[in-house]
């Protein structure tokens, strides 16, 4: 149970990677751009998931 | 003197609840029709979207008003209204529950559980699982529905843990396989091409309508929060948007005195209950 607790902790990382990334990858092709430094797209999309998801696990809020 | 209170306290209330009750019982059919129509349209958007036969604008637009409305029959099932426990048919009830609250993707027994608590401790600022929405203004309240939408800021896992029941347990249990579900559907449609879809037909109208479902059905009703007591924990209130566009809570007041009402009836039985709210001193707005 506890193990389940620490799983669900890293939820917001989870969410950046499965839900995040895909849709910043679609909002940068709708926009018609590339990632910086040469990233494509879903590289650039699950960078920055990560990143959103990590900080929204630390502070606990997707918005502050 | 005191005697004579008491008796006259018992007797106020013998007559509240002889009229309470002739609003409760029989089948509330609204209550049962509204949930599948609703899920099955809800449902039906993703076939439809998918195939370009519905603009993904207008999916979002109804998607929107389906994750709205999804909340109330499972809220009257909840309180086994639709058959009561110890009925045969009390499976019917729970199917009613759990299939309004598909599009929501929150188990009916996390909802019960929760919801209980919510009655037993209406604004007990450690009991009460809705306690987090107290605020003075409606900005307030809103502002409060946002920040409970954020990870683990609100109190259902905590209250689940607290209580410790079979019933919690299970509804923990239940609880979880909802969460990675809900997350490996959405990734699943994300990382197929269909993230637009995902987003508009169910994430985002789902974060929007939570707004609304908290500020309506947990601040509109009992703000401030800040009293307990069968008679002022409660409070009746004038909606700008009428009773229908505030999910009927104008008459809450009414359901957190006799549950087993259905909401479709909270206005007449406020209208027959008025007399002796006002004697009990209740707040009721402007209604």
């Amino acid at each position: 149970m506890r193990l389940i607790g620490i799983a669900f902790g890293f939820g917001p990382i989870l969410f950046g990677i499965g839900f995040l990334a895909p849709m910043i990858a679609a909002i940068l092709e709708l926009a018609g751009l590339s990632g910086p430094f040469g990233l494509s797209p879903i590289q650039f999309g699950l960078v920055l998931g990560i990143v959103l998801g990590a900080v929204a696990c630390r502070r606990k809020t997707w918005l502050w | 003197m005191a005697v004579v209170t008491q008796v006259s306290q018992q007797s106020l209330r013998a007559e509240e609840k002889a009229i309470a009750d002739r609003f409760i019982g029989g089948f509330p059919w609204p209550m049962v029709i509204w949930p599948f129509v609703n899920t099955t349209v809800w449902l039906s958007l993703w076939p439809l979207v998918f195939a370009g036969l519905l603009p993904l604008w207008a999916g979002f637009l109804i998607a929107l008003l389906n994750l709205s409305v999804s909340y109330l029959p499972s809220h009257d099932a909840q309180h086994n209204i639709i058959f009561p426990e110890g009925s045969r048919w009390h499976w019917f009830n729970e199917f009613v529950g759990w299939v309004s609250v598909i599009p929501m993707w929150i188990p009916l027994s996390v909802l019960r559980v929760t919801h209980y608590e919510h009655h037993r401790h209406a604004n007990h600022p450690d009991l009460d699982p809705d306690y987090p929405m107290a605020a003075p203004t409606a900005l307030g309240g809103l502002g409060k529905a946002i920040v409970k939408s954020q990870p683990r800021h609100d109190r259902y896992g905590e209250t689940l843990n607290r209580l410790g029941t079979p019933a919690s347990r299970k509804a923990m249990l239940h609880a979880m396989i909802a969460r990675v579900s809900q997350y490996t559907i959405l990734a699943a449609l994300a990382w197929s091409g269909h993230v637009w879809e995902a987003l508009l037909l169910w994430w985002l109208p789902l974060k929007i309508s939570s707004v609304y479902i908290n500020f309506y059905l947990s601040w509109a009703p009992h703000r401030p929060m800040t009293q307990q007591g069968r008679y002022s924990d409660t409070r009746a209130f004038r909606s700008i948007w009428g009773n229908i566009a505030s999910s009927g809570m104008q008459y809450h007041i009414i359901h957190h005195l006799y549950p087993t009402i259905p909401l479709y009836r909270t206005p007449a039985a406020f209208r027959a209950l008025r007399p002796i709210l006002v004697q009990r001193g209740c707040d009721l707005g402007s209604m």
